[in-house]
């Protein structure tokens, strides 16, 4: 149930991209489908009663080196939240190069409506 | 009617004007309070990377916003000369020349390739000390994606409406 919110964010990004008209709006679209993705990825990993995947020096036996199977059995898995960091990061990368890439088209054209950037400037 | 549109004239207006005025004098004092302690909060966390979330991406963009705060407050030029861009543009490869170093590193003293060799050495496992390599690659990471986001956001600054996008 939970994963098909994630798919109605999807969607909602989806409308915005194609349907709309102005070109921020259209951006917009495309940030909420990246963090819409990455909404679902975190939510692949966890587990419901479960604790944070942090290991406090109580859980952690000194003599034979292994964490107590308590916090083993109850916490979530940390792996999808290391990889949706780094994608968050790509994604502000991309929407960087989306931005400039906005404001050299204003700049050329003086408009931001896409039915009216048709024909190439130079 | 003369004295209206002179003074229409002389006002300033109300939007934020760009990059070299800056805003008022309230907001300058607070914010040069403010930066000190978003910096220090940056550092924070990316020193608490290995005991508790956090690490370099997301210190790193604490940084850098402490000189967003900065940019917005006191104008782009003020920014500018605190850290010019030659500075921000040597700091990103050298945290991404240091994090290869370490990973290299891994090779001939642990066996694998990003292997921590220095676990245990300097104190206990768990604290900040005993961490090996993970804080030293927090701080290289967090010089990348720091200086990284500054030099983004002072680069799209420079677009005023009306005018070239092209630094003085």
């Amino acid at each position: 149930m939970l994963y098909a919110l994630c798919f109605l964010l999807f969607v909602i990004g989806l409308y915005c991209t194609v349907v709309k008209k102005n070109l921020v709006k259209i951006v917009l679209g495309i940030v909420i489908m990246e963090y819409s993705v990455d909404l679902f990825l975190i939510m692949l990993g966890y587990r419901f009663g479960g604790v944070a995947p942090v290991v406090d020096r109580t859980m952690f036996d000194q003599q034979t080196g292994k964490i107590a199977a308590g916090f083993l059995n109850s916490s979530v898995d940390p792996l999808p939240q290391a990889l949706v960091l780094t994608s968050i990061v790509v994604g502000l990368g991309s929407l960087a190069l989306m931005i400039s890439l906005c404001i050299r088209i204003y700049a050329k054209y003086g408009t931001f409506d896409v039915t009216q950037i048709r024909r190439l400037k130079g | 009617m003369k004295k209206e549109k002179q003074n229409s004239d002389t006002q300033q207006t109300s939007l934020p004007v760009p990059s070299s005025q800056g805003m008022t004098i309230v907001v300058k004092t607070v914010s040069s309070w403010l930066k000190v302690l978003i910096f220090l909060f940056g550092i924070y966390i990316i020193l608490s990377g290995d005991l508790g979330p956090g690490g370099g991406f997301a210190g790193g963009v604490i940084l850098a916003l402490s000189y967003v705060l900065l940019m917005l407050a006191f104008g782009r030029e003020f920014a500018e000369k605190n850290l010019p861009r030659t500075l921000a543009a040597r700091l990103y490869y050298c945290g991404a020349l240091t994090f290869a170093i370490i990973a290299i590193l891994g090779i001939p003293f642990g066996g694998a390739f990003l292997s921590n060799f220095l676990i245990g050495k300097f104190g206990e496992p768990l604290t900040i000390l005993g961490g090996g390599t993970l804080p030293l690659s927090n701080i290289a990471i967090a010089f990348n994606v720091g200086a990284s986001l500054y030099l983004v956001i002072l680069s799209l600054s420079v677009c005023c409406k009306g005018k070239e996008c092209k630094f003085e």
